[in-house]
């Protein structure tokens, strides 16, 4: 054989290699309104960037007469390419080809690049459609899940990881999306379960469809397993690159800046009046972020989850921030079980990443309730805090309304190592509400009054002059200043100007134990 | 006159700077922070800055623009058209300021600037408009009597309105008081007055407009209709003269209504009077633009009268330079506007990647921006305006494919190639075209845009300050340059990503039961709806308080509420069934 007949070969062989699922299983994809693996990685790459690996692969598994049928590449396209000109490592599960399920070789091939992504440090983006394990290849299927937990584990807080579920991912299969730092979902073709409908009505009885158990709206509103929900997968994968522009390529690097096109001193009058003068009328905190933030950008994460508290990331004069927010239109702004939880993981994500923190404040405390109580708030609550405590970035925090008790020491107040508090002057810092400090304190003369309520009213009238403002905490330095609302994009901008150098690290521990 | 303002941006600033130069005059432009580097600030003599990019706190500041004026010391302004150029406010102002105004007396803006009132001034001078009613009609039961007298179908229109905004056709009497209404809403939204009037529609009506220019010395002068029948939804895109359909004695009876109009108003300067020209060749008084009209270039190439110099002239007191009209050829001209023709002309700023303008014999182009321009979401769509002249309607048509075809414009989505499929359009080439003929016979989906080549990063432009000495004194200026950016790797982007639109909103709640439940304990302390009654999802429900919060609670889909089962002041636990939604 001539040179050039090897390399006609050769070119042969990568043409007929380039989708190794039958037509057939193609036009079944598109026909489900999925996009297949190849289409989803170059939508979600730079045009012409991607670069395949193991393209001749084949598996090696006997019985089942699967011998007789060797695809190459087998059920999964891995590679490398870019993003905005950036490097990231992708892996795509095929559902054309034994319907994307997972074997020995698949694994091999994902582990490779996740060594390849961890080695180098780039994000690696998996993007889901698997039936499960290959059930023919037997324990070795089991095997090759393990592989992939453990190197998930390794990368976390190193790599930026991210997970697309576009598809099927059931049984064992969920744990790696489960264990990667952003999970996204694409509603109507996607769900996430442990066990099937099938075996739920077997065992339980509960009647269930794929779509109620483990569609994108159960787990974006109620489980809080997915960050993100995108309408198909096109959507998904500009999402994916949105959400990358926030990111560093690794835990080593500082994440990436872009010339700003918003004033560093605007002033938004906007904020004057976003808080209500009655302290009962709530407003919506996305709203003051977006004020806040470079161009009113601000992707949130886990955008139907545990609203009571808002994060995500935007930039202030062109760096990223993550912002963590309570929003009082949603339960009051309590902090529940729910929404500790959500926090203490995105404030973790962004310390691990060199992402400077930005708090709003508007806490009037702990929701109460036996089922929060039962349901372990104080352990999950701890979370929040431990997460605070801990984090080593720029922290700063604006407290723009209330902050009671507990609450207030959780969500990164001075005392608990945020670097900068301010406070508008409309903030409330204090161990509680003015009416049961009152009842509490002036129990006695209350009871002893002639005309009890006029003298409760009056009582209440002279704490809050006293107490309901930022002052008193001002005056022991636990808030730095106390701004006007319109100056806190200008605050913020200088404040994490002077922090961007900040170097402050934990003593050296294997790991700490963070109250799980 | 040694100096004119030119209060306006883009083509049409250009175009009147041209005008002023030619006359010996110094040009003064004014812009917005985000024209900085527009071609009309390049070509102007000076140019003052007005104000950020929106055009309320730019353009359309009369103070501001004023106050440039006065320290600019200028002789006059021009105010192009659109922005400025028809408040009759403004032009007091100018006037005021002992500025000469380039434009008719503010007395005549006003007049012809409403609808019903230019209608009684084209009345009394013996020109008739469209039958219909001259005064306001404030209800249904007017509108029907109205209608009777002349029959369907018939035109419901905003008093102050124009552009089609606050215009509905109403084909027959059942659906009479729906059109009345939506016009009402739709005049009362736009131009914050619901008054509408009535008139015939006219079937297959030409938009016919007669120039006109009369100098305060009482000379008159017709300068020949336009012919402006091709537009989308009363949006011109293309405009031409003589009018194909028109006869030199239909011709001659038109200058002599608008004349006739303009002397009614007490008219100085050029204007331009229009007419609806129906099947029988009757035609009808529309309205008056008291301005320059965007496609006053057409006129000029066949009379070779530059139109902004008489204006100035007018304006400065002298007589017009010449008496009598000598048209000659045809000319047509083509809007290149920012907008998709496939999508529903979807407006389509952008930066322009590449702009290369079409030339030679009897090609004119007249743009406000080139190669690297932003045409941005704060102004017009109007990116150039292509002019071809040829001895009869036939070569023009020529010539306008052969120029169409040159012209490169990349990186926005521009009408041209709705230009090229309009020329291939049988009405339009045999002139038979009227004012629906878009809608009605010409496919626009699959009309395809150049693809720009993709560029990495645009270069952003950072605002820095530097101190110079002029001429032994120091001054301190603003610079706009290229951001001094550390080198990033090939192909990495410079400027943020933009978060990408949001396909739909939040995944409906599946919960087929349709209960509203209470987030928390808490006390209800309003109660929005009665049961039974309708709500759409999101409405607000209940007010609930709770950690001395009111918490509002909405829909959580569409349907009626079936059962309530809590009224104001019941305290009721976290997760309890408030009312039933189906």
């Amino acid at each position: 054989m001539s040179t050039e007949e090897r390399i006609e070969r050769l070119r042969r062989l990568r043409d007929e290699h380039a989708n190794a699922g039958s037509q057939r299983a193609i036009d079944k994809q598109h026909e489900a309104g999925k996009m297949t693996a190849r289409e989803r990685v170059e939508a979600l790459l730079d045009k012409g960037s991607f670069v395949e690996l193991d393209m001749f692969v084949r598996h090696r598994a006997r019985g089942f007469s699967i011998e007789d049928n060797r695809p190459p590449g087998d059920a999964v396209i891995t590679g490398w390419g870019t993003v905005d000109g950036r490097t990231v490592f992708v892996f795509a599960e095929d559902f054309t080809v034994f319907g994307g399920s997972l074997g020995e070789v698949v694994s091999e091939k994902i582990c490779k690049l996740m060594d390849l992504a961890m080695n180098n440090g780039a994000p690696l983006i998996g993007l889901k459609d698997s039936g499960g394990a290959r059930i023919q290849e037997g324990v070795f299927s089991l095997d090759a899940y393990g592989k992939i937990f453990q190197r998930n584990v390794t990368a976390s807080g190193v790599i930026p990881q991210i997970s697309v579920i576009m598809g099927p991912c059931a049984g064992g299969a969920v744990y790696s999306p489960a264990m990667t730092d952003f999970v996204y979902q694409v509603e109507g073709t996607s769900h996430l379960f442990i066990t099937g409908p099938d075996v739920i009505k077997a065992v339980t009885g509960e009647d269930v469809t794929f779509d109620t158990l483990g569609g994108a709206q159960p787990h974006s509103q109620t489980s809080g397993v997915t960050h993100f929900v995108s309408t198909d997968g096109r959507q998904a994968m500009e999402e994916v690159r949105y959400l990358l522009s926030f990111l560093p390529q690794n835990n080593m690097e500082a994440p990436p800046f872009f010339t700003p096109s918003d004033l560093p001193d605007r002033m938004e009058e906007g904020l004057t009046t976003v808080v209500p003068d009655s302290p009962n009328q709530p407003y919506d905190m996305v709203d003051l972020v977006e004020m806040v933030v470079d161009d009113g950008e601000f992707y949130e994460v886990h955008q139907h989850f545990a609203r009571n508290l808002i994060v995500g990331f935007a930039r202030l004069d062109g760096y990223t921030v993550g912002i963590v927010g309570n929003n009082p239109s949603v339960l009051a702004g309590t902090l529940d079980i729910d929404a500790a939880v959500k926090g203490a993981r995105f404030v973790r994500f962004c310390d691990a990443f060199n992402i400077p923190l930005v708090t709003f404040v508007d806490v009037p405390g702990f929701l109460p309730g036996v089922d929060q109580e039962h349901g372990g708030i104080i352990r999950h609550g701890a979370k929040l805090l431990y997460a605070f405590c801990e984090a080593t970035v720029p922290r700063v925090t604006v407290i723009t309304r209330k902050a009671y008790g507990g609450a207030y020491v959780v969500m990164n107040s001075r005392s608990v190592g945020a670097d900068i508090a301010f406070a508008w002057p409309t903030a409330e810092i204090a161990v509680m509400g003015a009416q049961g400090a009152v009842n509490i304190i002036h129990r006695r003369e209350i009871s002893e009054a002639s005309d009890q309520e006029a003298r409760r009213a009056e009582l209440i009238r002279e704490y809050e002059e006293a107490f309901s403002n930022p002052y008193v905490a001002a005056e022991r330095g636990l808030i730095d200043e106390v701004i006007e609302p319109r100056e806190t994009r200008h605050r913020l901008v200088q404040a994490l100007e002077m922090l961007r150098n900040k170097r402050v690290s934990q003593p050296p521990k294997k790991h700490g134990n963070i109250p799980l | 006159m040694r100096s004119v303002l030119i209060a306006n941006r883009g083509e049409i600033a250009v175009r009147v700077i041209r005008g002023v130069k030619e006359m010996g005059m110094r040009a003064i432009a004014v812009y917005s922070e985000l024209d900085r580097d527009a071609i009309h600030v390049q070509l102007a003599d000076e140019a003052w800055n007005i104000g950020p990019a929106p055009a309320q706190e730019s353009y359309l500041d009369v103070d501001g623009i004023i106050r440039s004026a006065v320290e600019a010391k200028v002789d006059a302004i021009h105010p192009g058209y659109g922005f400025l150029a028809e408040n009759a406010t403004f032009a007091r102002r100018v006037i005021e300021a002992g500025i000469v105004w380039v434009g008719p007396p503010p007395e005549a803006i006003t007049a012809m600037g409403d609808k019903i009132s230019s209608r009684l001034v084209a009345q009394k001078a013996g020109v008739a408009g469209v039958p219909g009613t001259m005064e306001p009609l404030a209800t249904v039961d007017e509108v029907r009597a109205v209608a009777a007298g002349f029959g369907y179908p018939i035109a419901v229109k905003a008093a102050h309105g124009g552009g089609g905004k606050g215009l509905r056709v109403v084909t027959e009497e059942a659906g009479l008081e729906a059109g009345f209404e939506a016009a009402r809403r739709e005049a009362d939204a736009y131009f914050k007055n619901p008054e509408v009037y009535v008139e015939k529609y006219l079937e297959f009506p030409r938009h016919i407009e007669a120039q006109i220019i009369v100098d305060a010395h009482g000379n008159g002068l017709f300068l020949g209709e336009r012919d402006c029948s091709l537009q989308r939804r009363h949006q011109k895109l293309i405009e031409e003269t003589p009018s194909p359909v028109m006869t030199d004695k239909q011709r001659k009876a038109l200058g002599k209504a608008a004349l006739a109009v303009a002397k009614s108003a007490g008219y100085v300067n050029a204007g331009t009077v229009e007419f609806l020209l129906d099947r029988s060749g009757d035609f009808y008084f529309l309205e008056m633009n008291t301005r320059l009209q965007v496609e006053h270039t057409v006129t000029e190439m066949v009379t070779g009268i530059d139109l902004v110099q008489e204006q100035l002239r007018v304006a400065m007191g002298e007589e017009l330079s010449v008496s009598d009209v000598d048209s000659r050829g045809h000319a047509i001209e083509f809007r290149i506007n920012a907008e998709d023709p496939a999508k529903n002309f979807m407006p389509s700023p952008g930066r322009i990647v590449d702009y290369r303008e079409p030339g030679g014999f009897g090609v004119r182009v007249d743009s406000g921006y080139g190669s690297g321009s932003t045409v941005s979401q704060y102004y017009d769509n109007l990116v150039a305006k292509l002019v071809v002249w040829g001895r009869d309607r036939a070569e023009a048509i020529t010539r306008a494919r052969r120029a169409l075809a040159e012209y490169t414009i990349t990186g926005i989505a521009t009408t041209i190639p709705f230009h090229l499929l309009a020329l291939d359009n049988e009405s339009f080439r045999a002139g038979t075209h009227h004012t629906r003929t878009v809608e009605e016979e010409m496919d626009l989906d699959d009309l395809q845009q150049p693809s720009a080549p993709i560029l990495p990063g645009d270069e952003e432009l950072a605002e820095r300050q530097m101190t110079v000495e002029v001429g032994g004194r120091r001054f301190v200026v603003r610079l706009w340059a290229p951001e001094v950016a550390a080198p990033a790797a090939a192909g990495r982007r410079q400027t943020p990503r933009r978060r990408p639109p949001k396909l739909t909103q939040a995944p409906p709640v599946i919960d087929g039961e349709g209960a509203v439940t209470a987030p928390m304990q808490g006390t209800i302390v309003k109660v929005h709806h009665k049961a039974g009654d309708r709500v759409e999802i999101g409405d607000p429900l209940f007010i609930l308080e709770a950690m001395k919060m009111e918490n509002e609670i909405k829909a959580p889909a569409s349907g009626e509420i079936v059962d309530l089962r809590v009224q104001a002041g019941d305290r009721v636990a976290g997760g309890a069934v408030l009312a039933i939604v189906r």
